[in-house]
């Protein structure tokens, strides 16, 4: 199929962006799974409120996009430290029980936001104005650029906050091993509040991204969760590095493969990759036991 | 027979006895629908809890449920196939996807295997809604065929293009397929598969090829997931952008939800569960948006309170009635 260069470029910048969504989907996922072992089933409609939250405090407001998508950050945080403490640390001990919850959540939290806002699409305000100029003649939006610069930037705050400070590497000890870390004193219930909530924190900013570039509405979660919990699998459970590669690969396929290929093709490619990853590597690219 | 095996039995002639009479006595094309799709739900949770029978949890049958609508609708409207064989040509494709991709997959296990499951039936949903030339992508496939004439040994030509026919044509597959759940489950293959839920590592040490069992079991519910996709469709007559939808995430959750709410432990769990709940769902109705809502409140309050579902409420009145008595 002929493409222009322009057609092509327009299609691997929209991919990569969305690619960056769902890395931080995936981030948080990763984080509640590593140190909880619950599938949050319910982070794409985390991802759903927070954009919603951050229309609200921009459009409704009038506050500016950085600072309520700051604010958005913060409420959303805090509604995961809620649900970590009342939903899901009684039902720690049986996994599939988890599930169910989360399940349930996400059908409470989708029908109340239809109920709320409604079915139609809306838009968050634009990130950045007008086009941008790569090589000479070729154009692609703005807005695309920084997206993927604050995804960038979010995820290189969460890399130091893992690596060099206290709570960051408690975390990570809790991930790696639950008991040994009880043993150093760490509270595996203070871990898992804090991976709640910076993971829906990291939704709500994805969300946001999402809801601004693209439309937003109540069922916008389930398709970018879906795509967290594969980049998951792909990249290997709490690698940071795999979760980008896995997710920027997926971002593309959704951003070229459809115009390279058509969309039936493209609606494959991510099975096929995740097959090949998993005949290759069954721990994930850079994951380990 | 001992008394257990009586009370079972008169359970389930009770439970059929109800299934024929109900659209009789109700009479109503709306309800005769509803249980139309009730019972193509119990057939689907009763098979999604085959996959549970070897530890592992799918969130991908609906995709199998898709290729096995699309199989029936495909081969009856282009192939000119009649209802009889496409529907065992749905299962068998559905199950053979399901064993072709069982081999990648069961090299992990617990979410992951859930997350390869969900992506599957994502991407198949995906494909079938995108390859125009095949499926009618947005506008779908309208007017294939509904179940027809059938000849059935023993009882001569009959039609089953009525609602209230198709329904009964329903019930028996799905009646007929549950006993084959079941018996498989008490059979010697189930008890493998148990072994391999209790113990994978000492199931091989013993000599079990645990990656064939833990396929075979994969595949065995997706053909009935199949089979219920071929009754799905020919209930539905036609399977456009809706139905795609109905073959979506949602569908997974309520799904996952019947079967833990029902109680995951026994094999009459799930079904009720999709008995129970779906009709709560329709009796909610009238407020229509919060219909979701009120099954993911029941889901919650299910786990939390009474995590072995429904079934285990007997179990939880014995134990409370002498305290209660003291």
């Amino acid at each position: 199929m002929d493409i222009t260069a322009q057609e092509f470029w327009q299609g691997l910048i929209n991919g990569l962006a969305l690619g960056w969504i769902y890395v931080l989907m995936a981030l948080g996922l990763t984080l509640i799974f590593g140190i909880m072992r619950i599938m949050q089933f319910a982070h794409g409609e985390i991802y759903m409120l927070g954009a919603y939250a951050v229309y609200y405090l921009t459009v409704s407001l009038k506050l500016p996009l950085f600072l309520g998508t700051c604010l958005g950050m913060l409420f959303i945080g805090m509604l995961g430290l809620i649900l970590e403490r009342s939903l899901f640390r009684p039902l720690k001990e049986d996994w599939l029980s988890a599930v169910v919850a989360a399940v349930g959540l996400t059908l409470i939290l989708q029908s109340g936001a239809i109920a709320m806002f409604g079915l139609h699409h809306r838009n968050l305000p634009v990130l950045a104005e007008g086009p941008f100029n790569i090589m000479g003649s070729i154009f692609v939006p703005k807005d695309r650029i920084v997206a993927v610069a604050v995804a960038v930037f979010l995820s290189l705050v969460l890399y130091l906050f893992l690596k060099a400070t206290k709570y960051g590497q408690a975390m990570v000890a809790s991930a790696q091993n639950p008991d040994g870390a009880i043993l150093q004193g760490i509270g595996p219930n203070k871990m898992a509040a804090l991976s709640m909530g910076i993971g829906c924190a990291l939704a709500a900013a994805g969300g946001v991204l999402a809801g601004s570039m693209f439309q937003m509405g109540p069922y916008m979660g389930l398709l970018s969760l879906v795509k967290g919990l594969l980049i998951i699998v792909i990249g290997g459970l709490g690698s940071l590095p795999g979760a980008i590669l896995a997710g920027m690969s997926l971002g593309i396929i959704d951003g070229l493969f459809p115009i390279l290929f058509g969309h039936a093709w493209a609606s494959l490619s991510p099975l096929f990759f995740v097959i090949v990853v998993l005949v290759i590597k069954p721990q994930g690219i850079f994951g380990h036991e | 027979m001992n008394r257990a095996g009586m009370v079972k039995v008169l359970v389930c002639t009770g439970a059929i006895v109800l299934a024929i009479a109900a659209p009789l006595v109700l009479s109503s094309t709306y309800w005769t629908s509803v249980f139309t799709s009730i019972v193509i739900n119990a057939l689907l949770v009763a098979s999604l809890r085959t996959i549970l029978t070897i530890g592992e949890f799918s969130l991908g049958h609906v995709g199998f449920m898709c290729l096995g609508a699309y199989t029936s609708a495909l081969l009856t409207m282009k192939a000119g196939l009649p209802f009889g064989v496409t529907l065992p040509l749905a299962g068998l494709l559905a199950g053979l996807v399901a064993f072709a991709l069982g081999y990648p997959f069961m090299r992990v296990k617990g979410i992951y295997f859930a997350i390869l499951t969900l992506v599957t039936s994502e991407s198949i949903r995906l494909l079938a809604f995108n390859w125009r030339s095949l499926t009618g992508g947005i506008d779908g496939l309208i007017g294939f065929p509904g179940a027809g004439v059938l000849s059935i040994p023993g009882l001569g030509q009959l039609d089953f293009d009525g609602f209230t026919e198709y329904y009964y044509l329903t019930l028996a597959v799905v009646c007929a397929s549950l006993f084959i759940l079941y018996r498989l489950e008490k059979s010697k293959l189930g008890f493998t598969w148990l072994a391999i839920r209790e113990a994978d590592k000492m199931a091989g040490a013993v000599g079990v090829n645990v990656l064939r069992y833990k396929v075979i079991a994969f595949s065995i519910a997706s053909f009935f997931a199949g089979i219920g996709g071929g009754l799905f469709a020919h209930f539905e007559r036609a399977l456009g952008p809706h139905a795609t939808a109905s073959f979506g995430v949602m569908t997974t959750i309520y799904l996952l939800i019947y079967m833990v709410v029902g109680g995951k432990a026994r094999f009459v769990g799930p079904i009720m569960g999709a008995v129970v709940l779906s009709l709560v769902y329709e009796f909610a109705r009238p407020v229509e948006e919060y219909q979701p809502m009120i099954i993911g409140v029941i889901a919650i309050m299910t786990v939390m309170i009474i995590p072995e579902g429904l079934i285990g409420i007997p179990e939880k009145v014995k134990r409370w009635r002498p305290k209660l008595l003291n």
